[in-house]
C-alpha cells in the first residue's frame, strides 16, 4: 500500500517495469505455494463436486447438480447443519463476551498480569488433540464433572455427558412437563454442549489475546476525560470501548463463526462416529464421512465442502453488514 | 492472523503432515524397486498392527518367507493410525501397497471398487481351494464366485464371566488365571467358587444375571449400544441383515425385533448396563476393573487381561443360543492383491504362504489371534488351549460383513441404537429406521 503513492508519481520508465519484475519474483514463491496447496484444490474440489467419483476414484461420472439436489434433500445434511448452527449459535457469542472480558481484566495495572494472559492463553497453543482427551476423561462417568455435580446434589444425565443424544432445551422443557419437541427446537444435545463447553475454553484465550491488542489502540486520555467527566467504569466500558473496539468484535465473531462451522478435531476425537444419535455430526465431520468413510463418495463429499463454503461466506456478508459499518462513523 | 483462522482446522494439518510424509515414505519403495537387480522382486505389503508385539511378529513371519523365497523382497509398510483411510487415498492416487490387509466390514466397498485383482485362477494354479479355511470367514472375501482376499486370522465373540460366581466352565470353556493349581482341574478351582451353572441359552443368561442383580444389586451384564454386539443376538435369533438370497434387506423382522427386545430388555430390566455408565473405556475395561460379570468379547480380551488385570481369573464360553441357534461374529481380515500392482504373481505368493499352513501357524501361535484354517487348529490349541470356546465359535461364526456400504450402514446403526439406548425410540422404531438406513446405503447385487 505504501508504494502506490510512489508509483503514481513517476511515468512509464524500465525502472518501472523492472520493479514489476522484480515484485513478481518475490511474490512467485508464495504465490506458487498458494496457488498449489489452496487455491488449487479449492477449484478441483469445486469440480469434482459435479461428479459421481466414489472415494477409490475408480468411478468417476458427471453427474451435474446432482450431488447438490441430494445434498439438499438429505436429512443428514439438515441434521449436520443443525448441530452446527447450534454449535455456532452456542460457542460465538459465549467465546466472545468471555474474550472480551478476560482482555479488560487483564488489561488492567493488576500484579501479576502476565501470568493471567499467559493462563488464559495456554488452552489455545495446545494440542487440540491432547485437551480433546483430557475432557474425555473429565465427562466420563465418576469424572470430574460427575464429582463437582455430586457436590452440590444435582442429579447427573442419563446416559452419561459424552453420550447422551437429549437435547438441552428439550431437558429444559421438558422438566416442566413438555414431553414432545420438534427436533430443530431440542437444542445441541448434552453431547454437543459438552464439547460446546471444551471449545469455548480452548479458544476464549485466543479471542482475548485479538481483544488486548485491540484495547492498547484506545487511547488512554479518552478513559482519562471520561473519568473527570464522572463516567463509571461500566459507562466507559459500554460507550467507550466497546464502540471503538467494534472492527476487533467483527473480526473475532468472523474468525469464531468460520472457526466454529468449521470444527472437526474435538468430534473426530471426542466422539465415535458423530454419535451419540448423531447428534454431534457437524458438517466437516459429515464432509469426512461421506468422502473417507466408505460413505457416498468424493464428489458427493466435495459438494458439500462447497456447500460448506458457501454458509460460511453468506455468513460473513451477513456479520459484516450489522457490524463492519465502520467507514461512515 | 491466519493462525487464528486456522486454529480450528488443527488436526487437518497434521492429516496432511501424516499424508504427505506417507506419500514421500511410499514414493522412495516404489522408486527403488526400478534400480535394484532384476532377479529379485519387491513386494510392498502394508496392514495396520495393533501393537508393536504384533509388528514385531510380522516382521519374523516375513523373515521366514524371504528365507524360503530369495527372490521376493517383502518390504513392510505397518500403518498403526486410520489405516483405512490411508489405504483408500493410496489406492485413489495409484500408491498403494502391492499386498494390503483389509477388514471384512468394507469389503465388500473394495471387491465393488475394483482396486482388488481376483484370485481364482491363480489360487487354482497354486492348489489353493477356498474350503481350506472357516466357511463364514473367506465368504466375507467373495463376490459372487470370484476371491479376492484370503483371511489372514480372524476373532470371534464369547462370553467372558466372573468364574467366583459360577460353579464350573462348560465343556468347550476354560478358566484363565486364578490360584497356580487352578489348571488342573478347572472344575476343582478354588477359582469356581459360586454355585450358578454357566448359562448357554438366552433364558438361562437371563435368569443367571437376575439372580445376580438379586445377590449384588449391580447389573452383572456389561455391554453397549453397539451393532457389532447386536448383530450376534440378531442372528442368534435368527434373524437375517440381508435375505439368504441376496434380495433383500431383512432387518426389521420378526425375529430381528424378538432379539433387540432381548438385548435392549437386558439393559431396561437393569440386567445389563453400559461401559459408559459404569466409567470403564470399553466392556473389557469394566470386566478388569470388576465392574462386570459378564461381558461379550472376544480373544482380543486376553492380551488385554494380561497387561491391565493379572491376577484377576476368568471364564471364557461360547455365546449363548438364541431361539435361532447358536451364532457369534467372526472379524476377520484378509491380504488381497492390489488390482493395479505390477507384481501380481509375486505378491499372490506372498499371501499364499503367509496364509498357508507354514506361514499360518508362525502367525497365529506367535500373535495369539485365532487361525482361519481349520488345518491350523490343533497346532494352535495346544499352545493355547484356553482359547478354545473363541475358535469352536469359527464353526457357526457369520462373517462381521453387510455388503457394499456396510461400514457406512454400520455407523447409521450404532446411532439408531444410541437412541434407543437413550429412552429416544422403541425398539420397532429403531429397527425401521435401521431398515431403511440399510436400503439407503447397502448396495444389493
Amino acid at each position: 500500500m505504501a508504494t502506490l503513492p510512489v508509483q503514481k508519481r513517476r511515468s512509464r520508465s524500465p525502472m518501472e517495469s523492472e520493479d514489476m519484475i522484480a515484485g513478481w519474483v518475490f511474490l512467485a514463491p508464495a504465490f506458487i505455494i498458494f496457488a498449489t496447496f489452496i487455491f488449487g484444490p479449492i477449484l478441483y474440489s469445486l469440480w469434482v463436486s459435479f461428479y459421481n467419483r466414489n472415494s477409490f476414484g475408480t468411478v468417476n461420472e458427471f453427474v451435474g447438480i446432482q450431488n447438490y439436489r441430494q445434498i439438499l434433500n438429505s436429512p443428514d445434511f439438515w441434521n449436520a447443519f443443525r448441530n452446527t448452527a447450534w454449535f455456532s449459535l452456542g460457542v460465538v457469542p459465549t467465546q466472545t463476551a468471555i474474550g472480551l472480558f478476560l482482555a479488560v481484566m487483564a488489561n488492567r495495572k493488576i500484579r501479576g498480569k502476565t501470568f493471567f494472559r499467559t493462563a488464559f492463553y495456554f488452552p489455545s497453543i495446545s494440542s487440540s488433540v491432547v485437551i480433546s482427551l483430557i475432557f474425555l476423561w473429565i465427562y466420563q462417568r465418576n469424572g470430574l464433572v460427575d464429582i463437582f455435580f455430586n457436590s452440590l446434589n444435582i442429579p447427573l444425565p442419563n446416559p452419561v455427558w459424552m453420550q447422551n443424544p437429549k437435547g438441552v432445551i428439550e431437558l429444559l422443557v421438558g422438566a416442566f412437563g413438555v414431553d414432545s419437541v420438534p427436533m430443530w427446537l431440542r437444542g445441541p444435545s448434552v453431547a454437543l454442549l459438552s464439547i460446546m463447553m471444551l471449545n469455548i475454553w480452548t479458544t476464549a484465550g485466543t479471542m482475548m489475546v485479538i481483544f488486548l491488542a485491540g484495547l492498547q489502540d484506545i487511547p488512554t486520555d479518552v478513559y482519562e476525560a471520561a473519568s473527570l467527566d464522572g463516567a463509571s467504569r461500566f459507562r466507559q466500558f459500554r460507550d467507550i470501548t466497546v464502540p471503538l473496539l467494534r472492527p476487533v468484535i467483527l473480526f473475532v465473531v468472523t474468525l469464531g463463526t468460520i472457526g466454529t462451522f468449521q470444527v472437526f478435531d474435538q468430534i473426530f476425537v471426542m466422539t465415535s462416529d458423530g454419535g451419540p444419535a448423531r447428534t454431534t455430526t457437524t458438517l466437516v465431520y459429515l464432509i469426512y464421512q461421506e468422502g473417507f468413510k466408505f460413505g457416498r463418495g468424493l464428489g458427493y463429499a466435495s459438494a458439500l465442502a462447497v456447500i460448506l463454503f458457501c454458509i460460511i461466506f453468506v455468513l460473513f456478508l451477513i456479520q459484516r453488514y450489522f457490524l463492519g459499518q465502520t467507514k461512515d462513523r | 492472523m491466519v493462525e487464528h483462522i486456522r486454529f480450528h482446522r488443527l488436526p487437518r494439518r497434521t492429516f496432511v503432515g501424516i499424508g504427505v510424509a506417507g506419500g514421500a515414505a511410499l514414493a522412495l519403495p516404489a522408486s527403488l524397486r526400478n534400480t535394484r537387480a532384476q532377479d529379485v522382486t519387491e513386494v510392498r505389503l502394508t496392514h495396520a498392527p495393533s501393537s508393536p508385539a504384533e509388528q514385531n511378529v510380522m516382521t519374523g513371519l516375513l523373515d521366514t518367507f524371504m528365507a524360503q523365497y530369495p527372490e521376493i523382497r517383502v518390504s513392510y509398510e505397518p500403518v498403526t493410525q486410520e489405516y483405512n483411510t490411508k489405504l483408500q487415498t493410496d489406492l485413489a492416487a495409484g500408491t498403494a501397497a502391492d499386498v494390503f490387509a483389509f477388514d471384512s466390514l468394507p469389503a465388500p466397498d473394495f471387491m465393488a471398487a475394483g482396486v482388488l485383482a481376483p484370485l481364482n485362477e491363480r489360487m487354482a494354479a497354486a492348489g489353493v481351494t477356498p474350503d481350506m479355511f472357516y466357511p463364514g470367514l473367506i465368504a466375507a472375501f467373495q463376490q459372487g464366485d470370484e476371491t479376492y482376499g484370503l483371511p489372514k486370522d480372524f476373532s470371534t465373540l464369547g462370553m467372558i464371566y466372573d468364574p467366583s460366581l459360577f460353579a464350573a466352565p462348560t465343556e468347550t470353556g476354560a478358566i484363565i488365571g486364578g490360584t497356580p493349581e487352578a489348571g488342573a482341574s478347572p472344575s476343582a478351582s478354588p477359582a469356581a467358587g459360586g454355585g450358578l451353572a454357566v448359562p448357554t441359552t438366552w433364558e438361562e443368561l437371563r435368569t443367571v444375571a437376575q439372580t445376580l442383580l438379586d445377590e449384588t444389586g449391580q447389573a452383572p451384564i456389561v455391554f453397549g449400544p453397539n451393532f457389532d454386539r447386536y448383530i450376534a443376538f440378531l442372528y442368534q435369533g435368527g434373524g437375517m441383515v440381508i435375505a439368504e438370497d441376496g434380495s433383500a434387506i431383512t432387518i426389521d423382522s420378526p425375529e430381528a425385533l424378538a432379539a433387540l427386545d432381548y438385548y435392549y430388555g437386558l439393559y431396561a430390566d437393569g440386567l445389563a448396563t453400559t461401559f459408559t455408565e459404569v466409567g470403564a473405556q470399553w466392556p473389557g475395561d469394566a470386566f478388569a476393573k470388576g465392574l462386570a460379570a459378564i461381558v461379550f468379547e472376544g480373544p482380543w480380551l486376553i492380551g488385554f487381561m494380561a497387561e491391565s488385570a493379572p491376577q484377576k481369573p476368568y471364564g471364557i464360553a461360547e455365546m449363548p443360543a438364541g431361539p435361532g441357534g447358536q451364532a457369534t461374529m467372526a472379524f476377520t481380515q484378509a491380504y488381497g492383491v492390489n488390482a493395479s500392482s505390477e507384481v501380481q504373481d509375486a505378491a499372490f505368493q506372498v499371501i499364499a504362504w503367509m496364509t498357508g499352513v507354514e506361514g499360518m501357524t508362525q502367525w497365529s501361535t506367535g500373535f495369539g489371534v485365532l487361525p482361519s484354517r481349520p488345518e491350523v487348529a490343533a497346532v494352535y490349541l495346544e499352545q493355547f488351549p484356553e482359547r478354545e470356546p473363541f475358535l469352536v465359535g469359527g464353526e457357526y461364526a457369520r462373517p462381521w460383513a453387510l455388503g457394499p456400504g456396510g461400514e457406512r450402514f454400520n455407523t447409521e446403526a450404532n446411532n439408531e441404537l444410541q437412541a434407543l439406548f437413550a429412552g429416544q425410540q422403541d425398539t420397532a422404531t429403531t429397527l425401521a429406521n435401521m431398515q431403511s438406513r440399510a436400503e439407503e446405503f447397502i448396495r444389493l447385487p
